[in-house]
């Protein structure tokens, strides 16, 4: 048993780094990806045919490519044409990606499920569409989606362990590669499990605990 | 109305509204019919009638949360006829001119009761948010809510959110207030909060219309009373001679109901 506590000790801090990775790519895949959603869930209500075109366009095809394949389409794809990332860049865009087309159908019916006396409200006081949008249905909005939009933020931590594929240093490459070294694979990998729990199951716990305070200005 | 006699379409200074020929078809579905009304200022004016009447539609058509189909509304000097869509800019106008407090109150519920009525004087007025928030605490004193300010909607009784949505539609100095059925969802206790602020903004010479089914508002303090069925106008007049003396059958026999209960 001290040979496994001795062992994980040993290697935490190579785990740790790609610990590090891992928040960071996941951070940036929702700190950009988050607001596109949202300009997205905007943009498939446009009256513009044009703009609700294009966004659908994004969407689907954010929706429909699984997030693996998004990977290797920005990390291998993309320098045939002649764009070269490095292999955060790429983890990050094609991250992004995936959240923004997920998050905007999650924010989408977090908007539609702001009562139309709020819309009618809005207008009856003589908001213009886009005050209506910023101060009225937007805010209440994203409080119906925040639970939602945490949940799969949390989605996102797990599923950079695919950035694996393009040689991203994160904590499942890190495993994977002492294991690589050691053939200590087993346990190994539960270290990285125990290190995903440590960070995914408080986050959910504060989920659970945002989720109640949010509805306390509602009925 | 328009050029009768030659000269070119004038409304008198003292109008605020009014609808000429006014329809709503929803589809095929006719709610509003060759509709005629006229609201001078300082009147306060009671539609009532059968539910599906058209009542809150019409009510709703005046600030053009439905846009009429057929005929013309001028409110507050804005002319807006079916042939042809509102600006924006006329749309703002009019609705900043027109107040409306709805059955359902329609309070933001992520917004203080303060910023529910500042909000909208910053926005849609430009007022700096200090003098907002000092037109709103001294409206909700006149609507006996001073210590409400800082709490949220939803901890506010029925009775008092509806006072809130009168002071949040009187922040931005309306030519005319429109109440749509403002008591209906309130019990009846609660409801007369309300109807005590309604009849003081009557007093004060706010001019108003108010779709109801209170029969003793309609009564005592408005001063004409409109009774609708099926879209169209069935009787309208001065309040008293309407509510006791009604001339058509059909007003007689929705007269009777609400009054025989």
């Amino acid at each position: 048993m001290s040979d496994l506590f001795t062992f994980w000790l040993e290697n935490l801090p190579t785990m740790i780094d790609g610990l590090i990775v891992s928040l960071e790519v996941t951070g940036v895949a929702l700190a950009v990806g988050i607001p596109l959603g949202l300009l997205l869930a905007l943009g498939v209500q446009s009256r513009t045919l044009a703009v609700r075109w294009a966004t659908m366009a994004v969407v689907e095809i954010g929706r429909g490519a699984p997030a693996l394949i998004m990977l290797q389409f920005f990390y291998f794809g993309l320098p045939q044409a002649g764009v070269s990332l490095t292999s955060f860049s790429a983890a990050a865009f094609a991250l992004a990606w995936t959240t923004s087309a997920y998050t905007s159908e999650i924010i989408r019916a977090g908007l539609e499920a702001v009562p139309y006396g709020q819309k009618e409200a809005a207008a009856a006081v003589g908001f213009t569409h886009t005050d209506a949008l910023r101060y009225i249905i937007v805010p209440q909005g994203l409080r119906v989606a925040a639970p939602a939009l945490l949940g799969f933020s949390i989605l996102m931590l797990q599923a950079t362990s695919l950035c694996f594929a393009i040689a991203l240093p994160e904590l499942l490459s890190q495993a994977y590669m002492i294991g690589t070294n050691t053939f200590q694979y087993l346990p190994i990998l539960i270290l990285a499990g125990i290190l995903y729990a440590l960070i995914c199951i408080p986050a959910t716990i504060a989920v659970s605990l945002l989720e109640r305070s949010l509805s306390r200005h509602t009925a | 109305m328009a050029n009768e006699n030659g000269r070119p379409k004038v409304v008198e200074r003292d109008e605020i509204v009014r609808a000429l020929n006014v329809g709503k078809s929803f589809g095929t579905h006719k709610v509003l019919d060759g509709i005629n009304l006229t609201v001078r200022s300082g009147e306060v004016l009671a539609i009532i009638g059968p539910s599906g009447s058209g009542k809150s539609t019409l009510l709703r058509c005046l600030n053009q949360l439905e846009p009429q189909t057929e005929g013309s509304i001028t409110l507050a000097g804005i002319t807006i006829d079916a042939r042809k869509a509102a600006t924006k800019k006329q749309l703002t106008d009019l609705r900043r001119s027109a107040g409306m407090v709805f059955q359902s109150f329609n309070l933001f519920p992520h917004l203080s009761v303060l910023q529910n009525i500042s909000l909208p004087q910053q926005r849609v007025l430009g007022r700096p948010k200090a003098e907002a928030d000092i037109r709103s605490r001294a409206l909700l004193e006149r609507v006996g809510l001073a210590s409400k300010a800082d709490h949220y909607p939803v901890r506010c009784s029925g009775g008092q959110q509806q006072r809130i949505a009168i002071a949040r539609a009187l922040a931005l100095d309306p030519k005319i207030m429109l109440f749509d059925e403002p008591t209906s969802a309130l019990d009846p206790e609660l409801g007369l909060e309300v109807l005590a602020v309604m009849k003081e903004l009557a007093d004060g010479g706010m001019t108003m219309v108010v779709v109801t089914h209170e029969m003793h508002f309609a009564e005592t303090v408005s001063n004409r009373v409109m009774i609708m069925a099926d879209g169209r106008v069935l009787e309208e007049g001065p309040s008293q001679s309407i509510m006791r003396d009604p001339q058509t059958e059909r007003a007689q026999r929705f007269l009777q109901a609400v009054k025989n209960r």
